[in-house]
């Protein structure tokens, strides 16, 4: 059945190799052309030297998509004139990209084509002050993996999840930094209701706003007459706005790279390669869900951020795998989205975190204590025993002593008892509320319900 | 000639500061009248140097003393390089091209750049970029020198110092203008030779290489600049012999003749000067066997000229006026002020080229000409490694005719000067390495004769030019 919406992405993601595609210049720097030299200005005479780092990369990155490696690497030249290209030309993969025919599945089974991958130089960077333009190169030269998709998306929010993925994939093989790095696309759209006619999208920066540069564009289609063009997106607007008109496509003039000689991938590379990708994301949820029990969407959830599955999978080593998932994806994943963090900025660590879980486990502290601890864990390490000891949190789980505080409870609250008992089943948490701010929250929560509710009967 | 010079001056028998200092008068004086050298180095702060380290017997390095020329395409620190185009005047490179790096750590002086044809474009070293004076040949001052490393040959014949010259070949850049002006010329086999630092003409193509008064000194500079080069990924790890030690002999080597090569289409004092030459190596144990190369001498120079002028049109886009060289007051959009500079700085010949490299490749006529052409290329690299089965070195003159008068090469069109390199394209399309060295003389104008080697066969284009030399003393 043909779809309603045909979207495809072409994404541009910066690998993070320490030193630039073709020269030894640092990838990172503060102040505006301090990372240059003769390569990447261009200058006469100067000639590219790949960096093997930044080609293992995008392999990885082929490989893990499920791509075909191609039998050789060659580069091409991409003549246009800009003055943020150094050459005017910039060296790309054009006839033979290093990987084709990958994919991405998406939850409803659906699958995103991946037509290439393919590794190319960063111009550099224009800066509008006022009249003027200045020219920033410390991007020249930068590796970008560009990853382009067959127009199989049907949707903003399937291209998210695809985004999602494609960023998990990403984060697993550790060749973005999401601090330094960009993530740039350009999107084709076009929707049934006029004909399928292309439109393309360039330029977006970063995750979120390709899913609202499609909606938005989407939308607009639907609302006017849509021709064959090319529309930049403007973030602090949030449109698309005309570029160009597509008859004039650019004429690239590619030829093949002179200086940097075609050279073949060995299988024995390939393999090497291969074995250096971690279990994916996917393949790992499942196995959590078929070998350990844990629940489908916590499973996919840790998956989704590999450091944080690396914690989990530390500490289900030695505790209750299942209570250890459902502990970090509602409680540490929490702390870390109030805090805006990366779980590799905060203090988190398997032992403690074991600790905590343990103690859990065994009805030593109740939930709220827990959460308590787990807040403070994400500040520094320290261990929860002896933090709870200390501190005398110890869960009162005595059945006598919770009975006679319950007891005067009830007397301290004849209102709450007589709504509780006209069926107003609100009032026992209210109750339930009193005994847990009586014992600081070390009550157990089961056993004060069990407690009231049978005290209430009489 | 050179070794000896290197050895004496390493015993402090030769004072390096005076015979420095007299070179650079000399080449004055030959510049005022020939117009070899664009810039001179600070030749003598080397030669005291150098000097010095001699008196405290510290002094090493082949070349010990003495004078190099570079092309003016390779690239010299601090020392003005511009491929003798407007558009890079005033450029100073950052860095030493390798082949520079590799001459300075054999003790070598930089004496000056040479003159060329605008990024190597030209067959007679008419086509110097705006600014520029042409060379003249150093037999004959109404005759070119040849091109495009015209300065390098003239400099190397009228030289009466310890010198020897690098220069570079793309089509037959050394080739021809050292057969136009009687002096052996040794172009290398692509890749042996480092061209990190050399101003690119077509890096698929671009071969540094020598130029010297005998074969010995041609050989002595390829030992020195041969070898990888991580700065350069083209550049190949097959080891460097001694060239220099090679010795001349000819018992017992197969020498290919070409005979579409010494047809009527040669001059016949060429034709007679290099058939005499081949008779004689004969005589020495050489054996002749006659060889035809039918794809090459049918689509050779068309393939090399799409393929170069392709690769030259990329490699030229970089001169815009931005961050070296020639530059202009900046208004209208960035596309006028490209424009601009370029129309204003660029040679009529690398207009030319520019315009006709960037219709090759264009879309629609990419296909028919620049991806045909690379597929030709194989083609014509296949045949000649045919031939080197049943051949050692295939011999052919460098240049159909004598070095012509300026007057002469006015006249004729691009088409007919694109075809004086019949001869000197089909090995260099290939990559193969060959050398030209004098062989006779007509109306006192020098007749080179070119030797073709199979892949990293220097060795023997070597021992037979050096055998050739040997005998015609
Ligand atoms: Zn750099």
């Amino acid at each position: 059945m043909e779809p309603d919406i045909k979207i495809g992405l072409e994404i541009h993601v910066q690998l993070n190799t320490k030193t630039k595609l073709f020269c030894s210049c640092p990838t990172s720097a503060s102040e505006p052309n301090t990372a240059i030299c003769p390569i990447c200005l261009g200058h006469p005479g100067s000639k590219p030297v790949m960096n093997s780092k930044a080609l293992e990369y995008a392999a990885k990155l082929a490989l893990a998509l499920g791509c075909k490696l191609a039998p050789t690497v060659t580069f091409s030249r991409k003549t246009y004139f800009y003055p943020d290209l150094p050459k005017n030309f910039q060296i790309t993969q054009h006839e033979l990209p290093l990987g084709r025919d990958g994919k991405i599945a998406l939850d409803d089974k659906s699958i995103v084509g991946i037509t290439r991958v393919h590794l190319e130089e960063d111009p550099g960077a224009l800066i509008h002050k006022g009249n003027h333009v200045l020219i920033d190169y410390n991007r020249s030269g930068i590796p970008l993996c560009e990853i382009v998709t067959t127009p199989s998306i049907n949707s903003p929010s399937c291209a998210r999840e695809f985004l999602k993925k494609l960023n998990t994939i990403i984060s697993y093989l550790d060749i973005f930094d999401p601090n330094n790095g960009v993530i740039k696309a350009d999107a084709n759209v076009s929707i049934k209701e006029k004909g399928f006619v292309r439109v393309e999208i360039k330029n977006i920066t970063g995750f979120k706003e390709i899913e609202r540069a499609l909606t938005y564009e989407i939308e607009r289609q639907k609302e006017s007459e849509v021709i064959q063009e090319t529309r930049g997106w403007s973030a602090e607007r949030g449109i698309t706005y005309p570029m160009r008109k597509k008859e004039t496509e650019a004429d690239y003039g590619y030829i093949v790279e002179p200086d940097l000689p075609v050279f073949t991938i060995a299988e024995e590379w390939i393999q090497a390669i291969q074995s250096e990708i971690p279990e994916l994301a996917q393949e790992r949820a499942a196995r959590w869900e078929a070998e350990l029990g844990i629940d489908k969407s916590d499973a996919k959830i840790i998956a989704s951020n590999k450091r944080v599955a690396n914690l989990f999978e530390e500490v289900a080593k030695t505790t209750d795998p299942i209570l250890a998932a459902r502990w970090i994806r509602r409680e540490v994943l929490r702390v870390l989205n109030d805090k805006g963090k990366d779980i590799k900025e905060t203090a988190f660590d398997a032992q403690h975190l074991t600790e905590l879980i343990n103690l859990l486990r065994d009805k030593k502290i109740t939930n709220r204590i827990g959460q308590k601890i787990t807040e403070k864990l994400a500040e520094k390490a320290f261990s929860p025993k002896a933090y709870v000891e200390e501190n005398k949190l110890t869960m009162v789980g005595d059945e006598d002593e919770l009975e006679s505080l319950c007891k005067q409870i009830i007397q301290d609250n004849p209102k709450a008892v007589s709504d509780y008992k006209s069926g107003e089943k609100k009032s026992l948490q209210f109750l339930i509320g009193q005994v847990m701010r009586a014992t600081k929250g070390r009550a157990n929560a089961q056993l004060t319900r069990a407690l009231l509710e049978k005290l209430l009967e009489n | 000639m050179i070794k000896e010079f290197a050895k004496k001056a390493r015993a402090g028998s030769i004072d390096l500061v005076e015979h420095t200092r007299k070179a650079i008068e000399s080449a004055q004086k030959i510049n005022e009248e020939y117009k070899y050298i664009t810039e001179l180095g600070d030749a003598i702060s080397r030669a005291q140097e150098l000097q010095k380290s001699a008196k405290e017997g510290k002094a090493k390095g082949k070349l010990f003393g003495v004078l190099i020329t570079a092309k003016d395409a390779i690239c010299v620190q601090n020392l003005e390089s511009t491929a003798s185009s407007a558009i890079l005047k005033g450029y100073k490179p950052l860095y030493n091209a390798t082949v520079i790096e590799r001459c300075l750590e054999e003790g070598a002086i930089i004496l000056g750049k040479t003159v060329q044809d605008e990024f190597g474009f030209g067959g007679f070293c008419t086509n110097v970029g705006k600014g520029y004076s042409k060379p003249k040949n150093p037999n004959d001052k109404k005759r070119v020198c040849g091109g495009s490393s015209g300065g390098a040959a003239g400099i190397t014949k009228k030289a009466d110092f310890a010198h020897i010259a690098l220069a570079e070949s793309t089509g037959g850049s050394i080739a021809n203008p050292a057969s136009f002006c009687g002096v052996v010329g040794l172009t290398p086999t692509y890749g042996r030779v480092s061209r990190h630092g050399l101003i690119s003409y077509a890096n698929s193509l671009d071969k540094i290489g020598a130029m010297a008064k005998t074969v010995e000194d041609a050989a002595l500079l390829l030992e020195i600049i041969s070898g990888a080069d991580p700065k350069d990924s083209t550049s190949a790890s097959t080891p460097v012999p001694e060239y220099s030690e090679i010795p001349g002999t000819v018992q017992g080597i197969k020498i290919g003749v070409l005979e579409s090569a010494v047809d009527e289409r040669c001059d016949n004092s060429v034709r007679k000067a290099v058939l005499c030459a081949i008779s004689k190596l004969e005589e020495l144990g050489a054996r002749r066997i006659n060889i035809e190369l039918p794809l090459n001498s049918k689509y050779a120079l068309a393939a090399y000229y799409i393929l170069a002028l392709s690769e030259a049109s990329t490699n030229l886009a970089k001169f815009c006026g931005i961050r070296y060289g020639a530059y202009d007051t900046l208004n209208g959009t960035y596309n006028d002020y490209f424009s601009r500079v370029r129309s204003d700085n660029f040679g009529d010949e690398a207009k030319r080229r520019i315009l006709l490299g960037t219709f090759a490749r264009m879309a629609g006529f990419r296909d028919a000409f620049y991806t045909q052409a690379a597929k030709i290329r194989t083609q014509l690299i296949k045949e000649y490694k045919e031939a080197f089965k049943k051949v050692d070195v295939i011999i052919t003159p460098s240049m159909p005719t004598i070095a012509p008068t300026f007057e002469h090469v006015k006249k004729l069109t691009p088409l007919q000067s694109y075809l004086m390199d019949e001869l000197t394209c089909p090995p260099n399309l290939a990559g193969l390495p060959h050398i030209s060295i004098p062989c006779a003389e007509h109306e006192g104008l020098p007749i080179g004769l070119q030797i073709i080697g199979d892949h990293f066969c220097e060795n023997k284009i070597i021992q037979v030019a050096k055998t050739w030399s040997q005998i015609s003393k």
